[in-house]
């Protein structure tokens, strides 16, 4: 199926969607959904306007992905986007819990415990298991790691198209030194293979770990009081992409002053204490800020978790062939709220609905960068952490 | 100087001495897994394991072997049929995604981190094939990634070396199709994704360092 702006999957003759922010036990029938808007470009009879189409293979960018910006001068008037040249129609239909994990945990590897910790709760609650409280808190441990680390990546994209070099160069260092440190505790540097439906698959050792992330992250805070003080940096980030309003996510949705986040409500966040970040603005600026106090708040998260979680052992002897539910949840990955809904029937997946983040933050994206200039764009871009791999359909 | 500025330098060479010493870190699940105990033929879901063996261009780095395998977290797992003495002195780089989960594209550009600086070993990045010397491409082959993987390779002057990094590349991996069904692939780079130095001895290999 393509993504649509909410997850939800049709069986018999009802459509069940998942809201966002709230897991709800019982799933909704509702009559109809929005389907996503997609924006042509008509070109208008203004010989001063043109057209530039960038990509889908560009060295400025992470991902593969095509855009039409049409420009006036400098300001650019509209952007139409095409995600779906690398879109890889992942395959989930008919395969077992496990083998669909595999798949889910590389929708996006860059968030991949964000992913599979979602998978792996909508199974668990889909069957039943109890799973023990150790495994949630060791999930929320990965979860704001891989949420440091992405935001980190996004500093980095951001301080390097703004010249920033030492900052850059030292968030690049941080970011490193972090990936190391999953390597060693985790046994792979993007956390695939960790979880597992019951349980985790491999010992995990976590001594130590939030010792350095603290350390990590109080660099960080440095780095970024001295970008602030920059005007060079501020003003390259002011007014850049300003997104208003709830069509957004994560960062993006937070970074226009809405105080809206899916760990509020998570059962994984129950007791644990952080604050929501929120800016004013709505622009890269905000995003930028948004982005760096969350960084501080994940490293007190991991704080409180692992005071629960040592020396895990592996715990995945669970059975659930057979089974047939129908369950539902999401998530709030590094770029906002990730939700899907499965169906299974013999414990094979029959029917799945999914919506990532990145599917709203493009749509917020390609309506927020007119009025900005040319050479805003890949900045403004940048600013979103948006994920090409995660707006790819699943079947 | 702020105080940060100033512990960055404290910090003294950062940079690894690899490919000359030893690498300093590896992610050890996206290195090879060996068989240490029990039954040789766990379940694999890319069936990559036969006779005791790993077949490295397959492997997930999924973990589902274990405890019968463990990673032998040795870096050195690419395979380069060729050896372009003429890239010694310098290589440049161009990174296509023809369907990634972004990881392979991350550890990519990770090699460009301090702890890595690639400019010491003559390494670096262009934002167009014109300028490259060799295409590293990840990810599966997504069929509308087909007609841009096939014109930034004829963009490239010779000797254009294709580097398949990652399993999806190099074999589909779970979720499709192989580079090598549209290109001649002369590195291949395993792991899912590699480890940033396991890209960067690939990338040595290719140019007739070893
Ligand atoms: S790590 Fe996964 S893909 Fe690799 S050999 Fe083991 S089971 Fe197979
Ligand atoms: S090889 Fe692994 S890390 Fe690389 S793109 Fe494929 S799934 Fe992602």
């Amino acid at each position: 199926m393509r993504q649509k702006d909410i997850a939800f999957i049709e069986s018999g003759n009802s459509l069940y969607t998942l809201d966002r922010f709230t897991e709800l036990p019982v799933l909704r029938a509702q009559s109809n959904t929005t389907g996503m808007q997609r924006e042509n470009i008509s070109t208008p009879d203004n010989n001063t306007l043109s057209v530039f189409p960038y990509g889908p293979s560009s060295g400025g960018m992470v991902e593969s992905v095509y855009f039409d910006i049409l420009t006036q001068g400098e300001r650019i008037q509209k952007v139409s986007y095409d995600a779906g040249y690398k879109n890889r129609s992942i395959k989930l239909w008919g395969l077992s819990m496990s083998e669909a994990l595999l798949r889910i945990e590389r929708m996006n590897g860059v968030h991949s415990a964000a992913y599979s910790s979602m998978f792996c709760n909508i199974c668990e609650s889909g069957i039943g298991l109890d799973v023990p409280e150790e495994i949630g808190y060791l999930r929320v441990a990965m979860m704001e790691a891989e949420r440091i680390s992405s935001h980190l990546f996004v500093a980095s994209r951001l301080t390097g198209g703004a010249s920033q070099n030492i900052a850059h160069m030292n968030i690049l260092l941080l970011r490193e030194e972090l990936l190391r440190t999953f390597a060693s505790v985790f046994g792979h540097r993007y956390f695939f293979g960790v979880n597992r439906i019951g349980g985790i698959g491999r010992p995990v050792d976590i001594k130590g770990f939030q010792k350095k992330v603290r350390q990590i992250s109080d660099e960080y805070k440095e780095i970024f009081r001295t970008l602030m003080d920059s005007r060079v940096f501020i003003d390259r980030l002011d007014k850049s992409a300003i997104i208003r309003g709830e069509n957004s996510s994560g960062p993006t949705m937070r970074g226009a002053g809405i105080k809206k986040d899916g760990r509020n409500s998570h059962r994984y966040y129950e007791d644990l204490e952080f604050q929501t970040i929120t800016a004013d603005g709505g622009d890269a600026l905000a995003r930028f800020i948004v982005r760096s106090g969350e960084i501080q708040e994940s490293a007190g998260i991991i704080e409180q978790v692992l005071s629960h979680a040592e020396n895990l052992k592996m715990n995945i002897s669970v059975n659930h062939e057979g089974s047939a539910f129908m369950s539902g949840g999401y998530m709030e990955t590094p770029s906002g709220d990730a939700s899907m809904i499965i169906k299974t029937e013999s414990g094979k997946l029959v029917a799945m609905g999914f919506r990532s983040p990145s599917i709203l933050n493009m749509e917020a994206f390609a309506e927020s960068i007119g009025g900005n200039t040319f050479a805003d764009f890949l900045f403004g871009y940048e600013s979103l952490g948006i994920w090409i791999c995660e707006m790819g359909d699943l079947l | 100087m702020k105080a940060w500025i100033l512990r960055s330098f404290k910090k003294g060479i950062i940079t690894s001495k690899f490919p000359k010493g030893k690498n300093e870190s590896a992610s050890p699940w996206s290195t090879l897994p060996i068989y240490t105990k029990g039954r040789q033929d766990p379940y694999c879901p890319v069936d990559a394991i036969a006779e005791g063996r790993v077949d490295a261009n397959r492997c997930i780095s999924c973990g589902l072997c274990y405890p019968e395998y463990e990673p032998s977290t040795d870096i050195h797992g690419s395979v380069s049929s060729v050896s372009v003495k003429a890239l010694k002195k310098s290589i440049r780089l161009y990174q296509i995604d023809v369907g990634t989960c972004g990881a392979c594209n991350v550890e990519i550009m990770t090699i460009a981190s301090p702890q890595y600086d690639i400019a010491r070993l003559g390494i670096s990045f262009t934002n167009t094939p014109r300028q490259a010397d060799a295409l590293l491409v990840s990810g599966i082959l997504t069929e509308n990634m087909r007609e841009p993987l096939k014109r930034a390779y004829e963009a490239m002057a010779e000797p254009r070396i294709v580097f398949a990094v990652g399993a999806c590349a190099i074999s589909g991996s779970l979720l499709g199709k192989a580079v090598s069904e549209a290109l001649r692939v002369d590195v291949t780079v395993p792991g899912c994704p590699p480890d940033p130095f396991t890209i960067i001895d690939a990338v040595q290999k290719a140019r007739g360092f070893k």
